[in-house]
């Protein structure tokens, strides 16, 4: 009945004014086009790029090249008009369609939070955020703009690593859960697991939203902090189209001189004899001198060939016809290795000078009723390793349209095409550290062995005696050079926003993100090692999916009298993605011609596919924030979420959040002073969720299939299996949410008129209920996975800090300089009843990594090293401990009963930063403007265990090893020496144990960037058709200082609860940039 | 009435979008798993079926710690001394701690190795209860069913048995949320494992046309093998008598030895007439776990195209183990342990370069040393000629033996092998688990307790005479034997009991070499503190470096166990062995 009268009177209305959005009109006060310019209030400039924002809105338009802006805004509406730099001020709409604007420079920055659902005001917020200038996310030329927020943000810690492209640990206010812990990524509404695709210049405004109170409107998936990206939007009336043009063009150095030193050929045949001389010693017998290269007399020698056809360290000449004969009659199984006696630089040889370029074109404009943005973009990024590259083409296309004066219709649209190619390291990239890696295979290879043979093909270890490193130049040629691999995906959403009642915005908005990879990859035959590849090997595969969101929302403003309101409630269904994959392999093709090979021509062709549904969420939320007379702010956040994650017993959570703010300036007693401009004390309180740690099959008992782990061939036939089944997975139908509860306490300072600027925020996260993979006793059957429970605990507890200053230099000079701080303490507060600890990763046997209850996640834990044995009674003196001996390490007797075994190893370092920070400083004098950033990283240790490797001459007998081996233990050097004295055995004693001799202060301080910058005269450019231009040279990862021997000290991981372990890692070295940004 | 018209407005439009969001199907939190089975499913007689095919799949140990292996390889061969680790120092290094009998009970290896048994122990767990919940199995295929899921149950117990001694007993009434993490570790499951084999033997049909399945006469064999375990000579002899008599392979081939000694080995001969119980072993299969994957880096190093694999010369033979195989000129071994003296030891390349002179020992040896030991100078299969230090990764290290068993020959490459993945070591043949020849000497060795010395001579003769078969040494190029070959039977009859035992002992280390029984008879016999403190002293001499200060010490008979089972567990439910 109430339809059928509302409908009536609808129908009514429409008749009698004719037209439906007349009637809108008539309802609902008159939107007019407002127009005018913004200029500086001191010298008349006018500002490009202002932000003119309706309050209580997400309308808003920033000023073009002239200063002006226009936008559709109804009397009573009122318009918040920022500038970096600049006091921003609100004006009030009024009768008048023109608006000439002036702001005071250098007062306070007034900046817009994006933060979840709507757009506030900073000045007005009470929760934690982070903002970072779109700017700084360009300045560094990267594959991924995430990487961007090292440093930047105080309260997020980022570790990553030198390969374009890669993935890296990004980490909001610590490590919440035992893994899972990416924060959520939003990008223009829609939650996206990867911000990869995106080109950092379409990007607007990102905003960390680091508290309960800012990041609880996203509920169950906040915990790990949320970091909201807007792109571009276009701008209205704009007259014009404004074209602009960014460009970058560079190159990284790959720091050869960086690079740690290894042995001479010499120094490593000597070393060779003197590890015969002291493994003798050590044994008590006579020394023999019989490597099959350096000769039989104590006085090592290099031969004239290391190999020749089957014959190893020939001295003399060989029969040169007969060789090229055998390897005529048998191609790639004959080789002819001459020393290199000058020595091989394998880190040379595996690195480049890497080209770096980056394109984005530009076109923003609008009409009367629509704006709109659209840019192309291309970078082309090569690794220092060969073969390693990175490209990435975006199109983007974002409008919105005023279909009436109260309804807007938006999208955002992009198309990404973006390729890796020779990437290594699991996870994206990130666990490059703890990779046996080509970088590593560089340190392995002893210099002696040439890059190529006499013969022209690639040299290695088919030449007797340097065990079983591989060529790592042909391991990246020949295994990348044909290799493909490519994402290529849509991303966007459809939007409706509609002024259903003054001061009433409801939003639909409808996301996708279509996703699809592809890969080839080719790997050749090569017998030239002494573990050889023995078959030609391809394999290609493919997948695709589809994730999704609706979302919708009503915000509404309140304003009674001193009392503003402000009310938002939504409601959101989603899936994270649903589709399949498949891939397949096979070797031995007749021919290896790209053009000939494929899965149907290959032998043992072996397929695999499989199909993911993705988690569905279903959501409602609600926040009200209130304030009076701007001096005291109240803030309530609800969201209940339901995911797919969980089983029927507890599928949906709810969390709440609150915070208060205290404007005390707003106060009559400060009203007078005029050093503090402004102080906001906050603090809140909020629960969040996170459920990115457990499987969406955790809450079902299941068996599986599987060719690897239970397929048998029952009919005793030598080819083929039948199929089997197992138990894959135990269920837990009572998993729920983790719930991490935040306390954050800060305070937001602008001193003396916005020369200084101060934000600080103490702040402590406790997660609850943390899904945790109780390990089972293996007499349960250990291929079922264990079901995760909520039942550990953690703690993560530190202070962010910002200071901003800016200012002036005489008239002419001006600065600003920002100093961002995150002290960050993280500990495993509890697991499991029983379970005080589980481990991680064991890396030839040594296992350096426990988490442990009351230490922080991933710490290293093993033997602390007391120093090396001096002499015999030394050793017999010691408690007994496996394999000790001269010169070997001694270690402390932890538990002091006498002996050392496992009992007594202990913590030995961990590699969460304690301190992370950042020094922006930027000043412009006239026409020129220069940039600098340091970066910092505090406190942590890093587990070096490429030293395994390199400083013992049991570890891979015969391998390549490093100049430690010249200071290795002797009784002179004692206790200085650098290694174990240098001997084959290898027992805990010396190579084989995890200790504290691996460990060292993974601290650094690194020059991220220097620019310089020049930005053409008007004047010259109108004639030049542009309306902007400048140019600039920048310098990135110029100077690092740091205690830590290895390669690079950014030392990250694939998995939290395991890393800072450094194999080898891809470093972050040095590049010079030069950019072009032209305005048309 | 317009603020009512618009609040009207409001709801109405507040609630399409509500409906909007949630019009989906009630059930959208319901996301169903994907790519796998629920019990219901498997609760049928396909899914037992099924099931039963994943837990014989666990006889190689997959995915697990190759210490797990079906062929004991480590645990058998490396602590018995018939091998060492092989390769260099830092290589794997968590297994010098092994060799050198010094293995800690928290090495993650000892952890994987105990996991696996327990996985397959889970598995033929589950086939029991499922196959009760199934209603469209019929009584016969039942009792098969139930037959071969309590055989491999045994076996993997027995396999604990021998490495653990002491370890829970878990069977298909515990599991996940019932009281199974409870169940403490105790010697006394010998009886367990005799029921199961018992059952087996009862109920499990004679032949089967799947070649890979248990039968009876596996279980009998597993069954006698237990009562000699525990030395119940006289009932394991009555086993023996009968499956010696009756005892046919599942293929339906009377059990027999196979004629030609090294044809035991080959991937081309699996299931024949020696093949008592074997864990089969296939390529083309998309994962190499399905080959004999766990014995991937027990091949020759830096070979090339020239020999097998690529990797990593593990396992490699013991000169206690070569030298064993010295025979007196009547061809019979040296059974007062002269073996390793300077007269008797063979002459080795130890410390000669591939590119050096050397010509191979010219005295008296047993034909199986070729077929069980590489060594200089003689043929590898049918590759070259081993060329002794080019193929050993380092040979002041580990020694100038390879292992040549269960080693795939050239002219199989690709055919009878896996070359699939990073190694090409990855070969189909079966791995024995129990032979008619291991058998016949199993029953020798009851014979001897029981007293009937005569009748252990008899079986030892057998074999003895199988070895003897000329047309099976190892020939060189030109047709001629590649060393002094000479076997002899024993053609005094025995009439000490002690000798005989000696004899019986003996031929067992020589014929059932680097085949992962060794260190398991050892403990039996109770004499592995002398054997191997004598095995120690010859070779610590010899490779300095690897065994310099090692020693065997009593109450290493049996491993640790896993100190994360025990933090897992509790300590008040899992005690550690003593010794540890």
């Amino acid at each position: 009945m109430m339809e059928t009268k509302l409908s009536q009177r609808w129908t009514d209305r429409l008749s009698k004014s004719g037209l439906l959005f007349v009637f809108l009109l008539m309802t609902s006060g008159l939107y007019a086009q407002i127009s005018g310019k913004i200029s500086d209030k001191a010298t008349g400039d006018p500002l490009i790029g202002a932000s003119v924002l309706i309050k209580g809105t997400t309308t808003g338009t920033v000023t073009d090249v002239d200063g002006t802006f226009s936008i559709a805004a109804k009397t009573g509406d009122v318009l918040m008009v920022s500038y970096t730099g600049f006091t921003a001020i609100e004006v009030a709409v009024g009768t008048d369609a023109v608006l000439n604007i002036t702001l005071d420079e250098g007062v306070q920055i007034e900046e817009v939070v994006v933060t979840g659902y709507s757009t506030t005001k900073k000045r007005d917020f009470s929760g934690a955020v982070s903002t970072v200038k779109a700017a700084e996310l360009k300045a560094v030329p990267s594959g991924n703009v995430e990487q961007q927020l090292q440093g930047r943000v105080s309260g997020v810690t980022v570790v990553t690593n030198g390969q374009p492209g890669t993935t890296s640990i990004i980490r909001v206010r610590g490590f919440g859960a035992l893994g899972g812990n990416e924060p959520l990524y939003v990008v223009d509404g829609v939650p996206v697991g990867s911000t990869d695709f995106l080109n950092p210049d379409d990007i607007e405004s990102t905003t960390v939203l680091k508290d309960a109170a800012s990041a609880s409107i996203y509920g169950a998936r906040a915990a790990n902090g949320v970091i909201v990206y807007t792109t571009k939007k276009g701008i209205k009336n704009k007259g014009k189209v404004n074209i602009t043009y960014e460009g970058l063009f560079g190159a990284t150095d790959p720091n050869v001189a960086g690079a740690p030193k290894m042995l001479t050929p010499q120094q490593q045949a000597d070393w060779t004899h003197i590890a015969y001389e002291n493994n003798a010693a050590a044994n008590g017998t006579a020394v023999k001198y019989n490597h099959p290269q350096y000769g039989t007399s104590k006085q090592a020698t290099l031969p004239d060939y290391l190999h020749a056809n089957g014959q190893n360290g020939v001295r003399g000449s060989v029969d040169l016809a007969a060789i090229q004969a055998a390897a005529a009659a048998s191609p790639g199984t004959v080789f002819l290795i001459k020393p290199n006696k000058e020595g091989t630089d394998w880190y040379d040889a595996i690195t480049r000078t890497a080209g770096i370029m980056r394109h984005t074109l530009g076109f923003q404009g609008g009409g009367d009723n629509s704006k709109f943005y659209m840019s192309l973009g291309i970078q082309d990024q090569e690794g220092i390793l060969i073969e390693n590259r990175f490209k990435r083409y975006t199109l983007r296309a974002n409008t919105e349209f005023n279909l009436t004066n109260k309804l807007r219709f938006g999208q955002t649209l992009q198309f990404t095409y973006r390729s890796v190619l020779a990437q290594q390291g699991d996870g994206g990239g990130a666990g490059i550290a703890d990779d046996e890696s080509q970088v590593l295979s560089a340190y392995r290879m002893p210099t002696v062995i040439p890059i190529r043979d006499e013969l022209g093909q690639y040299a290695s270890t088919k030449a007797g005696g340097f065990n079983n490193p591989r060529n790592p130049v042909r391991s990246l040629d020949l295994n990348n050079k044909d290799d493909r691999s490519y994402n290529a995906g849509g991303f966007g959403n459809l939007y409706l926003e509609f002024d259903l009642l003054k001061n009433l915005l409801i939003r639909t908005s409808i996301g996708g993100n279509y996703f699809s990879s592809f890969f080839k990859n080719y790997n050749y035959r090569y017998l030239g090692d002494s573990e050889p590849e023995a078959s030609n090997s391809f394999s290609e595969g493919s997948s695709n999916g589809f994730g999704w969101v609706n979302t919708n929302t009503a915000t509404y403003n309140l304003k009674l009298g001193k009392h503003n309101f402000n009310i938002l409630a939504g409601a959101e269904i989603l899936n994270t993605g649903k589709g399949r994959f498949i891939n397949g392999s096979g070797l031995n093709p007749f021919s290896t011609d790209l053009d000939y090979v494929n899965l149907n021509v290959v032998q043992s062709p072996v397929v695999n596919s499989g199909l993911f549904s993705g988690v569905n969420f279903e959501s409602l939320f609600s926040k009200l924030d209130y304030n009076l007379n701007d001096r005291y702010y109240v803030s309530a956040t609800v969201r209940r979420d339901g995911a797919s994650r969980f089983g029927i017993n507890s599928r949906y959570g709810v969390f709440p959040a609150f915070s208060a703010a205290w404007r005390v300036t707003g106060e009559d007693f400060l009203k007078s002073n005029t050093f503090v401009t402004d102080l906001k004390v906050r603090g809140g309180w909020g629960q969040m969720g996170n459920s990115n740690n457990v499987d969406p099959a955790n809450q079902y008992s299941l068996y599986a299939a599987n060719r690897g782990n239970s397929f048998y061939p029952i009919s005793g036939q030598n080819s083929g299996a039948d199929e089997g089944y197992f138990r894959s997975r135990i269920g837990n139908q009572d998993a729920k949410w983790e719930t991490s509860t935040t306390v954050n306490v800060g305070f937001d300072a602008t001193l003396l008129n916005g020369k200084w600027e101060i934000v600080a925020d103490l702040w402590s996260k406790k997660t609850e209920d943390l899904l945790y993979t109780v390990p089972l006793p293996a007499v349960v059957g250990n291929s079922a996975s264990a079901p995760a429970v909520n039942i550990a605990t953690m703690s993560n507890r530190g202070i962010d800090f910002l200071v901003i200053n800016r200012g002036k230099i005489g008239s002419k000079v001006t600065y600003d300089a920002s100093w961002t701080s995150s002290i960050l303490k993280n500990e495993i507060t509890y697991l499991a009843p029983n379970i005080t600890f589980f481990g991680g990763a064991g890396y030839r046997g040594v296992s350096p990594i426990r988490n442990q209850v009351g230490q922080p996640i991933s710490s290293f834990f093993g033997y602390n090293v007391l120093g090396y044995f001096k002499d015999k009674a030394e050793v017999d003196g010691a408690p007994a401990q496996s394999g000790k001996g001269v010169g070997r390490f001694r270690y402390e007797d932890i538990n002091g009963d006498g002996k050392i075994d496992p009992k007594d190893r202990t913590n030995i370092g961990n590699p969460v930063p304690k301190y992370t920070g950042g020094i922006v400083f930027n000043v412009s004098f006239k026409n020129f403007d220069a940039g600098t950033y340091l970066y910092t990283s505090l406190g942590n240790s890093i587990f070096n265990f490429s030293k395994w490797f390199t400083d013992f001459h049991g570890s891979f007998e015969g391998s390549g090893k490093g100049v430690n081996a010249l200071e290795s233990w002797t009784p002179a050097l004692g206790n200085n020496a650098k290694a174990p004295i240098w001997e084959s055995a290898s027992n805990i004693s010396t190579n084989a144990g995890e200790n504290s001799w691996y460990v060292e202060d993974g601290s650094y301080l690194r020059v991220q960037y220097l620019s310089l910058g020049y930005t053409l005269p008007t004047t010259m450019i109108r004639r030049l058709g542009l309306s902007k231009a400048r140019l600039s040279i920048a310098g990135t990862n110029l100077l690092t200082f740091t205690k830590y021997t290895g390669l690079d000290p950014a030392v990250g991981g694939a998995v939290d609860t395991n890393f800072g372990i450094d194999v080898g890692n891809y470093p972050t070295t040095r590049g010079f940039t030069l950019g072009v940004s032209l305005g048309f | 009435m317009k603020t009512f018209s618009n609040w009207r407005r409001v709801s109405l439009v507040l609630l399409a979008m509500l409906t909007l969001t949630f019009a989906c199907k009630d059930n959208f939190l319901d996301v169903p798993p994907t790519g796998s089975l629920a019990n219901a499913q498997l609760a049928t007689k396909a899914g037992v079926e099924g099931a039963l095919i994943g837990a014989y799949s666990m006889l190689t140990a997959r995915g697990f710690s190759r210490y797990a292996a079906p062929n004991n390889w480590v645990f058998g061969n490396i602590l018995g001394g018939d091998s060492n680790k092989g390769t260099d120092p830092g290589d794997y290094s968590s297994i010098n701690t092994v060799q050198r009998y010094e293995i800690e009970a928290t090495q993650g290896d000892l952890n994987s190795t105990w996991a696996a048994k327990y996985e397959a122990i889970s598995r033929a767990n589950s086939v029991l209860r499922l196959a009760a919940q199934a209603k469209d199995i019929s009584a016969a295929d039942l009792k098969r069913i139930q037959g071969e899921a309590r055989f491999l149950r045994g076996h993997f117990y027995f396999d604990i048995k021998k490495i653990w001694n002491s370890a829970p007993y878990i069977d298909e009434t515990k599991d996940y949320g019932s009281g199974i993490e409870k169940v403490p570790n105790t010697p006394g499951f010998w009886d367990k494992i005799e029921a199961d084999l018992k059952f087996a033997f009862d109920n499990l049909p004679e032949t089967s046309a799947q070649a890979g399945r248990v039968n009876k006469w596996a279980a009998g064999a597993m069954l006698a093998k237990a009562y000699l375990f525990q030395k119940k000579f006289s009932e394991a002899k009555g086993l023996f008598d009968q499956i010696i008599a009756n005892g046919k392979t599942t293929n339906g081939k009377k059990y027999g030895l196979v004629t030609n000694f090294a044809q035991i080995f080959n991937a081309a001969n699996d299931n024949h007439e020696e093949s008592v119980f074997a864990v089969q072993t296939s390529m083309n299969t998309g994962s190499v776990n399905n080959s004999n994957w766990f014995d991937d880096l027990n091949y020759p190093y830096n070979t090339g195209t020239d020999g097998p694999g690529n990797c990593c010369g593990f396992n490699q033979p013991s000169f206690d183990a070569a030298n064993a195989f010295r025979v007196n000129a009547n061809g019979l071994p040296l059974l007062d342990g002269s073996y390793n003296s300077a007269a008797n030891a063979l002459k080795h390349d130890y410390n000669i370069e591939s590119s050096a002179a050397f010509t191979p020992d010219a005295g008296t040896v047993d034909p199986r040393l070729d077929h069980a030991i590489g060594r200089r100078g003689i043929p590898y299969l049918d590759w070259i000629d081993h060329p002794g230090k080019n193929w050993i990764r380092s040979q002041p290290y580990a020694g100038p033996y390879s292992p040549k068993k269960y080693i795939y020959y050239k002219s199989q490459e690709n055919t009878l092998t896996d070359g699939s993945s990073w190694t090409r070591g990855y070969a189909t043949m079966n791995y024995t688990v129990i032979r008619f020849g291991d058998l016949l000497l199993m029953a020798a060795e009851a014979e001897v307790e029981v007293g009937s010395l005569e009748k252990a001579r008899e079986y030892v003769n057998l074999i003895r005479a199988r070895a003897a078969n000329p047309a099976s040494w190892v020939k060189k190029k030109d047709g001629s034997n590649a060393a002094n070959y000479v076997l002899g039977l024993y053609t005094t009859p025995w009439t000490s009991k002690d000798d005989a035992r000696t004899a019986v002992r003996f031929e067992r280390r020589l014929e059932l070499s680097q085949e992962g029984h060794r260190f398991f008879d050892l403990v039996r016999w109770g004499i592995q503190a002398d054997v191997l403190t004598k095995y120690l002293a010859n070779e610590s001499v010899l490779l300095t470096t690897k065994f310099g200060g090692a020693k065997f010490t009593a109450g290493k008979e049996y491993l640790p166990i896993p100190q994360t089972q025990i933090d897992i567990t509790g300590a008040d439910i899992l005690k550690q062995n003593p010794g540890y």
